[in-house]
């Protein structure tokens, strides 16, 4: 059984998430009966090894899940594949897996550029780091799924207005559905993202508490992420009676991934003291 | 009438007509009810004896099968045009020249493509399969189903499954209702049961998009019109709330589904007017189904935010495509029905070898059984165990013998009844007629 856990690697549930991508993308080319099967086969196989996957780091490593910037984007792609699979089986001819598995593909990516060291804290600030990290996961999947619902939103009013009967291989969710879920994604997404935001600040006074990095750019990064989140409700509010509403909730959905990503990206390839050890001294973290 | 044997080979022969053979108004005469089906399936009972019979009448066809079965053959063509003609009290010189006349194979191949939709008016439309199979029924309660047509629609019924379940040819809509209400309306809103229906005019299409409607769920339906007793009237029967035109800006502001079918000559609802109401309407998506020609609504409308307009001819498209995409998959329908047509034929083919494999069996069995008796009594003193052992080895033996010339059988069954070998097994093993 060990043996068995030790031996699943990224490369199996990432290979299993392509092959159900690819099973997705063949509706637009052909019919087959088994399809669905195969698709919702593999995507199982893949959540399962992932599961494995984040038992056995839970297990073999010093602290949970969230404790490194590695486990953050893979368990933020284990939600995003659950709630993948969830999709799959509730609306089987709805291809959200062109949407959404390419998302989960990219945080496996980028988890393999993302460090593994664990983020090391003392007793006091572990719970707030456990806040501060759940907080952001939540915000990040709940900014990918509002996307995921807004373009599809996008594509569907395309469609409508070209008069495009929806074919057997391609069919969306009504706009109504989409707006739905486009709308309770940003509105949970932006205090999601407050919280997190603000633990993170309560996080650096519990560790740092003569100097909290303000300079740092992974905390003006976020600022604007928050920021961007609020004004994209506030803006949500405003449009709610107007005609164009959904359309502009459905970009604006779309927008806050691409900032979220960008920010992402930044943190990855950016200097940080995000996720490093907590400095023994003062002077230490003053440098 | 008296029964002849005009085709000795025929087993399965069919006449009929569809609304590609048979005008309207004869059709109508040749229509059968329920009633009138069991009248003739009994008539039919009692002039051919032993024969089998199922009578499909709908909308768009009537077509009589016949079959026959150990020996029989079944009723000529013209012997069926006279029956249905008589039955109908229609002059067979008339009906004649319309109908359909097929054989065997082609009637095997004509059931399964009827029964898949395949020659219907609407390709692929399901509701035929329904009646192919309550046609059976029917006929299995009035006896004239025997085994034969028996075996024959079921494997239509499981043709036009295959059919339905291996290819998409019975999937896209066709028609402007429901293409209308399940692929535009639907793809704007998820529940109808909190939408406000509004029907502009009182036309036919208006009340059977309004039948799709009610079948996705809306409840909320107001009916203007301009003549006020046709709109109570109709509300009366479709469950609605009446208005008057008058009402149609306050109407259009509370709606969320409109379909507009009345025969105005000019556009009922211009752009100005809509975009006086428009702030009413508080964001709220409106879809438009403008069925009516001329169109009842500015096209223009349709370019503002959160409108869905849809006109006549645009369905009309998604319709077409709709069309054009079943019509890519009949090939794949139709090598299902070959496929399925050759099993068929092989199956009945292979029935008429039944006699003579009965007879090899049996004298076989029967040489061997004498052949034992004489072994057992040469050694007496063999135990139960061991004879039973010695029969089951003659059994085997038997059983291995007769193997090839079954598989031969049952390969030259492919390409008609193998009356050839039949023939030569006769002579070589002296098997009697």
């Amino acid at each position: 059984m060990t043996s068995l856990l030790s031996g699943i690697s990224i490369v199996c549930f990432a290979a299993s998430y392509a092959v159900a991508l690819g099973c997705e993308a063949s509706r637009l080319v052909f019919r087959s009966g088994v399809r669905g099967m195969v698709m919702v086969g593999f995507a199982a196989a893949g959540l399962l090894a992932h599961t494995l996957f984040l038992v056995w780091r839970a297990v073999t490593e010093p602290a949970l899940p969230l404790s490194s910037p590695f486990d953050w984007y893979l368990l933020a792609a284990w939600f995003l594949a659950a709630g993948y699979l969830w999709l799959a089986l509730a609306n089987p001819r709805t291809p959200v897996g062109l949407f959404l598995l390419p998302v989960v593909l990219a945080l496996t990516g980028a988890a393999t550029l993302a460090s593994d060291r664990p983020f090391l804290q003392s007793p006091a600030a572990r719970a707030w780091a456990r806040i501060h990290g759940s907080f952001n996961l939540a915000f990040s999947v709940c900014v990918t799924l509002g996307a995921v619902a807004g373009l599809m939103w996008l594509i569907q009013a395309a469609r409508l207005a070209r008069k495009q009967a929806p074919t057997q291989g391609f069919r969306m969710p009504s706009l109504e559905r989409l707006a739905q879920v486009t709308h309770r994604m940003l509105g949970i997404a932006a205090w999601t993202a407050v919280a997190g935001f603000v633990s993170g600040i309560v996080l650096n006074a519990v560790k740092l508490p003569e100097s909290v990095p303000w300079s740092d750019p992974v905390v003006w990064r976020m600022g604007i992420v928050v920021a961007w989140l609020v004004v994209a409700d506030g803006i949500v509010l405003a449009t709610r009676r107007r005609p164009a509403g959904d359309r502009i909730v459905a970009w604006l959905s779309v927008v806050s991934l691409v900032v979220l990503a960008s920010s992402l990206a930044w943190g990855l390839l950016g200097p940080s003291q995000h996720g490093m050890p907590a400095p023994a001294t003062v002077e230490e973290a003053i440098g | 009438m008296t029964v002849t044997a005009a085709e000795p080979s025929t087993t399965l022969a069919l006449v009929g007509g569809t609304h590609r053979t048979v005008p309207l108004e004869l059709r109508e005469r040749l229509a059968f009810s329920a009633e009138q089906t069991a009248e003739a399936l009994a008539t039919f009972r009692e002039r051919f004896p032993g024969r089998e019979a199922v009578l499909l009448s709908t909308c768009n066809r009537v077509e009589f099968y016949a079959a026959a079965d150990n020996d029989q053959v079944a009723p000529v063509a013209d012997e069926l045009v006279a029956f249905l003609a008589e039955c109908r009290g229609i002059d067979p010189a008339r009906l004649g020249p319309v109908l359909i006349r097929q054989s065997d194979e082609a009637v095997v191949q004509h059931l399964f493509s009827v029964a898949a939709g395949l020659d219907s008016m609407v390709l692929g439309e399901p509701q035929i399969l329904g009646q192919v199979k309550q046609a059976w029924v029917l006929a299995q309660e009035h006896g004239t189903s025997g085994p034969l047509t028996a075996g024959m629609f079921q494997a239509a019924l499981r043709t036009a499954k295959r059919v339905a379940t291996e290819t998409a040819i019975g999937r896209e809509r066709t028609s402007i209702p429901s293409v209308a209400v399940a692929d535009f309306a639907a793809g704007v809103f998820e529940r109808f049961d909190d939408k406000r229906v509004l029907l502009l005019g009182a036309g036919k299409m208006a009340t059977e998009t309004l039948r799709y409607l009610r079948e996705a769920g809306a409840r909320e339906v107001t009916i203007l019109n301009r003549t006020a007793s046709r709109a109570v009237e109709l509300a009366a029967r479709l469950g609605a709330r009446p208005g008057s035109f008058a009402e149609l800006a306050a109407e259009l502001a509370a709606a969320d589904l409109v379909v507009s079918t009345t025969g105005a000559s000019e556009p009922v609802v211009s752009l100005s007017v809509f975009q006086q109401l428009e702030h009413r309407r508080r964001g709220r998506p409106l879809v438009v189904l403008d069925l009516a020609v001329p169109r009842d609504f500015d096209p223009r409308i349709g370019a503002r935010p959160g409108v869905w307009l849809y006109s006549i001819d645009d369905l009309a498209a998604a319709c077409d495509a709709n069309r054009k995409s079943r019509q890519r998959e009949m090939p794949a329908a139709l090598a299902i029905i070959e496929e399925e047509t050759l099993r068929f034929m092989i199956d009945v083919h292979h029935r008429t070898t039944a006699p003579v494999i009965e007879q090899l069996r049996a004298g076989w069995s029967e040489t061997g059984e004498a052949e034992l008796e004489r072994l057992f009594r040469r050694l007496p003193g063999l135990g139960e165990a061991e004879r039973d052992q010695i029969r089951q080895a003659f059994e085997r033996y038997a059983a291995k013998l007769l193997h090839p010339p079954l598989v031969s059988l049952r390969s030259e069954s492919r390409s008609g009844p193998p009356h050839g070998l039949i023939d030569a097994l006769r002579r070589l093993f002296q098997l009697g007629e």
